[in-house]
């Protein structure tokens, strides 16, 4: 079960994390040709079958918040598509074209025409506004519901065109639109029976690629192929998803060809590698594993902002507020060695906080901090952190932030049970040890952790984020609005006006184009490096452990199975 | 008989409730709550989780959330009818004390478990659907604890000092030693990857038209009830050993011997039923061990039992379901130890139920 701790930790993103599969799950492809009059089409039949390491909890979209539960209803159709290559919002899901007012608020979506449920119903913008305004009901409990926060209205012109309002401009409210829809005609008008509705276990219509056949919990799904499914009916019969908790079991499961795909970790790779009947996809994901450095007092925590939306000054971290320590800590780091013996070579270097995954938006020019012992001591010696008693720690002779004598003594957190995090902690200790930190490095229970994150009362922490999706939008990370201990994710207390300032203009650039945003991502990018309030250890790379029996596979870093309709045997 | 038994079903009431009160304190003192553990999200605001907090209950303090989940009864200070009524199936409000008095349903008392938070499902439903899967595998591998645990023992007692008893006692020692895990591991890597001989995991093997098949269930226990009962064997073994050795140190049975009574006899009549007075005591807790399930067993083998319902909901924080279980495995823990004094009684004629 270590392996949940593990996924939890990294399922903190923003709602893409969750959204994305489901967006591009689905992306169009010509139709293929007709089967029938070719005399050797696609083989039919045969089940695709997956591991995930845990169950799904519900099978409804507006309920569900962990990506397992995601994975087991490729049921519900959405509004718009991602490109599985490039991440860019496509017209290949249920919206075929839209239409923008001029200041950006006003979305009208024309709707794909002739698509039904299994059960012949239409698909069409009633479902659309059932889901998101079930979303917003009392009698709904959802974590969902920051996603109908910035939404004015929702108005269904006519079966087949509905316009959304925003209340304010924000250039990555399309993602807020990316929840799957409900089958709307087979709930009560109320939403009285959502919360405990049989569907929530057993969805009995489908719009996509599969339909659900049978879920025995903590054991197996399985679908069976929808031949209704607008895009073509697959030549599949169906797929599974086992549930298989240990990631030993899992690899022997597809070695033994009793699975077909798996993520997989970087201690499996050989295996997977030499094993002839494997292949492997290895993409960048869209995440980042950091340390983060609590630039407040971890003993008074504070807010970022008052009510009034004033800057509230924080009570400083004795050591951590002082930005040349933390330059030199980021000096002091063997990244090369870290990627290459925690990671087993499984990351990339990064200089800030854009991946390079959102090509518009991430700066290349910006050069990751080079290890270099030399410049991280002198560093130190500058700020007035000197080791004047002789005994390896630096104590404050002078240095801007703590009184003097207080030692460069720093606690270091994880979460329990990620070896490569409890390695990495082990590492990071020794190097910043090397140079007269004091470093204590402690991996304690994941719900701990998550506390003492969000409540502000850590030093350091090693952490990662994952599912950032396609927008360059991080302000949860950095706004001084976030900086609410015991909730907001800005928990490093990262706090200046410019960064803020430049947030709002990303997320608020008229028309938001890509072109007038990327300026202020790009200055965002160079502050956040110069500032360090995470030291970035390395970004994402995902590698994925697939059957070769299979043709017609053709993975991209959004989504694995966006053409899965066309996947065939090959014998 | 009968009136003990009623009296000890009687007792385990306040000892169930003593539990429930014990058990909800120490998991609402763990960091972290449901919350905060399915939203771990920057997407999802403060604001948003308060909401969640309240429509759950959760923003109350622990006394008046126990109640709650005792009596699905909900208590809150000033008007607030209009607030709860969503929840609720009635709810009034008290003019002159200023509180507002909610049924939500449910609750311990009216025999009722609540619902998972995390699923929205009836705890109870949750906790019955992983009990076949627990029962399956824990018969199993009660019986083969038993059949090898028992004539092991005795072997080993029978030829004391013997090849054979040093070759049993350093099988069970290394069968208590061993990692479950690591033999779990082992075993698939060699009978599943190397051989290809038996399934790495599961209860059945998994397809779109599955039927039932006696074999193909073997199959799949085969490696999973190994592993987890070589743990019991081998303390059975050690066990039985120990008894029948002091057993036959007694002096009633050098007289039996001396009377002339046949090997047969002198073992089956005077060794056997005496040496196994203690296995009663095992056996109440055992039969507990067959549903309450085995953790590592069920993650490794991918066996969907309540180990891994009961772990993982821990992990959620989901309050509900972790509470229910901990009262169904009560509940059970107190009836293993009651059918415990039950057989111990029909076994040694001395003692008498009172």
């Amino acid at each position: 079960m270590k392996r949940l701790a593990w996924r939890r930790l990294l399922a903190g993103a923003t709602l893409v994390a969750f959204v994305l599969p489901l967006l591009a799950a689905c992306t169009t492809v010509a139709v293929p040709a007709a089967p029938e009059a070719a005399p050797t089409g696609p083989i039919q039949g045969g089940t695709w079958t997956e591991a995930s390491s845990a169950d799904g909890t519900i099978l409804n979209p507006i309920l569900a918040s962990d990506s397992a539960s995601f994975d087991m209803m490729p049921y519900f159709p959405g509004l718009l598509g991602t490109n599985p290559k490039t991440g860019a919002v496509e017209a290949t899901e249920m919206a075929e074209s839209w239409t923008v007012s001029e200041d950006s608020l006003v979305w009208t979506f024309n709707l794909r025409p002739g698509v039904t449920w299994s059960d012949g119903e239409a698909v069409d913008a009633h479902d659309f506004k059932f889901t998101y305004d079930a979303i917003a009901s009392e009698l709904v409990e959802t974590p969902r519901k920051a996603n109908v926060a910035g939404i004015e209205s929702i108005e269904v012109i006519d079966d087949l065109t509905v316009q959304v309002t925003f209340t304010d401009l924000k250039c990555d409210g399309l993602l807020d639109l990316g929840l799957g829809w409900l089958p709307s005609h087979l709930y009560a008008e109320d939403f009285s029976d959502i919360m405990d509705s049989p569907l929530n276990t057993a969805p009995t219509a489908t719009a996509e690629a599969f339909g659900f056949k049978e879920w025995q919990r903590d054991n197996f799904i399985a679908m069976e192929s929808n031949d209704g499914f607008w895009k073509g009916a697959p030549n599949m019969d169906g797929q599974i998803i086992r549930v298989i908790p240990s990631a030993g079991s899992r690899l022997a499961a597809l070695e033994n060809g009793e699975i077909d795909v798996m993520g997989l970790e970087p201690t499996q790779l050989t295996r997977v590698g030499l094993n002839p009947d494997l292949n492997i996809f290895k993409f960048k994901d869209d995440g980042y594993s950091y340390i983060g450095l609590n630039q407040a007092n971890p003993a008074n925590p504070l807010p970022g902002q008052d009510e009034d939306g004033n800057l509230v000054e924080q009570d400083p971290h004795p050591i951590l507020s002082d930005k040349m320590v933390r330059k030199a800590m980021a000096h002091s780091l063997d990244y090369e060695a870290i990627i290459n013996k925690v990671y087993l070579g499984q990351g990339y270097k990064l200089a800030s906080n854009v991946l390079p995954a959102v090509g518009w938006a991430h700066d290349a020019s910006i050069e990751p901090y080079a290890y270099d012992l030399e410049a991280a001591a002198t560093l130190l010696d500058e700020a007035g952190w000197t080791d004047s008693d002789g005994d390896g720690v630096r104590e404050c002779n002078g240095c801007a932030t703590a009184e003097a004598g207080v030692t460069l003594s720093l606690n270091l957190k994880t979460n329990a049970g990620n070896s490569t995090r409890e390695e990495l902690g082990v590492l990071v200790q020794d190097q910043l040890n090397s140079i007269g930190f004091d470093i204590e490095f402690e991996a304690i229970e994941f719900g701990t952790l998550v506390g003492e994150l969000l409540g502000q009362t850590y030093e350091m922490v090693i952490i990662g984020w994952t599912g950032l999706g396609t927008d360059p939008n991080d302000d949860s990370f950095w706004h001084s609005r976030f900086d609410t201990p015991g909730s907001g994710f800005n928990f490093v207390s990262y706090q200046n006006p410019r960064i803020d300032e430049l947030l709002e203009l990303g997320l608020e650039t008229p028309g938001c184009a890509p072109e007038d945003r990327a300026p202020y991502y790009y200055e965002i990018q160079q502050i956040i490096h110069d500032e360090i309030p995470y030291l970035f250890v390395t970004g994402s790379i995902g590698n994925v452990g697939y059957s070769n029996r299979w043709e017609g596979i053709d993975p991209g870093t959004w989504s694995f199975s966006w053409n899965i309709h066309e996947w065939a045997l090959t014998e | 008989m009968t009136r003990y038994i009623i009296r000890r079903l009687l007792q385990a009431i306040p000892t169930l409730l003593g539990i429930s009160l014990l058990s909800f304190t120490l998991i609402k003192l763990a960091p972290g709550d449901y919350v905060l553990m399915t939203t771990f999200d920057p997407s999802i605001t403060a604001e948003v989780r308060e909401e969640l907090r309240r429509q759950l209950g959760l923003d109350q303090p622990v006394p008046v959330q126990y109640v709650e989940w005792l009596t699905g009864i909900s208590l809150r200070g000033g008007d607030m009818v209009d607030a709860m009524a969503p929840m609720s199936k009635s709810c009034r409000y008290f003019d002159s004390l200023d509180f507002t008095f909610c049924d939500r349903g449910g609750g311990l008392l009216r025999w009722d478990l609540g619902y998972s938070l995390a699923t929205k499902e009836p705890v109870w439903d949750m906790l019955r659907s992983r009990m076949p899967a627990s029962f399956e595998l824990g018969v199993v591998v009660l019986v083969l604890t038993f059949l090898f645990g028992v004539p092991l023992g005795f072997l080993s007692a029978l030829f004391r000092g013997s090849a054979k008893d040093q070759g049993i006692r350093l099988l069970s020692v290394t069968g208590q030693a061993v990692p479950i895990f690591w033999m779990s591991l082992i075993c698939i890597f060699v009978f599943s990857v190397l051989l290809g001989w038996l399934p790495v995991g599961g209860r059945m093997t998994i397809s779109l038209d599955m039927k039932f098949s006696l074999v193909d269930r073997i199959r799949h226990l085969i490696l999973p009830a190994f592993v987890l009962s070589l743990g019991g064997v081998a303390f059975l073994t050690k066990l039985v050993r120990t008894q029948v050795l002091e057993v036959i140190e007694q002096d009633y049975l050098r007289t039996a011997r001396a009377k002339g009574l046949g090997s047969l006899a002198l073992w089956s009549r005077h060794v056997l039923r005496n040496a196994m007075l203690p296995l009663a005591t095992v056996l109440g807790p055992a039969i507990l061990s067959v549903i309450n399930g085995a953790l590592v067993t069920e993650t490794i083998f991918a066996w969907p039992g309540m180990g891994r319902l009961t772990w993982f909901s821990a992990l959620q924080r989901d309050y509900p379901m972790i509470m229910g279980a901990v009262m169904f495995f009560s509940a059970l823990t107190i009836l293993g130890f009651l059918i415990s004094d039950i057989l111990y009684a029909a076994i040694d004629p001395r003692i008498r139920l009172q």
